[in-house]
């Protein structure tokens, strides 16, 4: 099965996705405003996700 | 007096227009929303909200129980303070996903009494042997099944919020005129806000 062969770090990228573009539908209800905070959100959620990551392996290269 | 049937507060600041939010009979929309994410939006007339809380909701569970292999949803009738190991923290959060997830509670409570299970056992408490039977396929990728289907339990709980009381942020009126329309001049002073029941 195709899922299976997906490794796991992808799944964050729809599950970010659709909670950003749900959260924001329910913040607004313009097309505009909710693709717009959709976007930021997403942006936000993924860059903290990276910065994480990017501590936790620079911590696990100084062990 | 507001109307309840729409949520109109921020027209009433200075008389710029806002699209209204039609929220018809908000129990009711809030009730189909739960039993089938959107449909509460499209009862409401809200198709693009509709569509976009289906596909985003009904892709995340989708996935996540082809995951678990179908063996990820289930509810057993169980003292946590007793059983602790044994109680399903997590269907707190499916409980949510309405229909799809509803059968696990029935399942639960047939199970219960004695009775025998229905729907094929779609939703009913597996045994140890089936509830690790995913994992030599899937792994770790199981996991992943139990967080999709809560997030996507946990979405349609604020889909549901949206369809009873509409946007949680409504665009000012000062926001609306930069972004759509020239802002026109305030011709009287804006009445109070009410909050509708």
């Amino acid at each position: 099965m195709i899922l299976r062969d997906i490794h796991v770090y992808w799944y964050v990228i729809p599950l970010v996705i659709a909670v950003s573009l749900v959260y924001s539908a329910t913040r607004h209800e313009s097309w505009r405003r909710i693709f717009g905070h959709a976007f930021r959100l997403c942006g936000m959620i993924f860059g903290v996700l990276l910065l994480a990551t990017a501590f936790l392996l620079l911590v696990n290269s100084q062990i | 007096m507001a109307d309840v049937n729409s949520k109109t507060p921020d027209s009433a600041t200075n008389g710029t227009p806002v699209p209204t939010v039609p929220l018809k009979n908000r129990y009711l929309a809030a009730f189909l929303a739960y039993l089938v994410p959107g449909l509460g939006h499209a009862y409401q007339g809200r198709y693009g909200k509709a569509v976009l809380y289906a596909v985003c909701i009904g892709f995340l569970f989708t996935v996540g129980m082809i995951l678990g292999d179908g063996k990820i949803l289930y509810w057993r009738w169980v003292n946590p303070m007793v059983e602790a190991e044994r109680f399903c923290f997590w269907y707190f959060a499916q409980f949510f996903a309405g229909l799809a997830a509803l059968p696990a509670l029935i399942q639960a409570t047939l199970t219960h009494y004695g009775m025998p299970t229905i729907l094929w056992g779609y939703g009913a408490d597996p045994s140890v042997d089936m509830l690790n039977g995913p994992y030599p396929r899937f792994g770790k990728l199981v996991e992943i099944g139990y967080i999709y289907t809560e997030v996507a339990g946990l979405l349609n709980l604020l889909a549901i919020f949206d369809a009873f009381e509409g946007p949680a942020l409504r665009e000012t009126a000062h926001e609306q005129a930069s972004t759509d329309q020239p802002a026109p001049t305030p011709a009287e002073p804006a009445p109070a806000v009410e909050v509708s029941a």
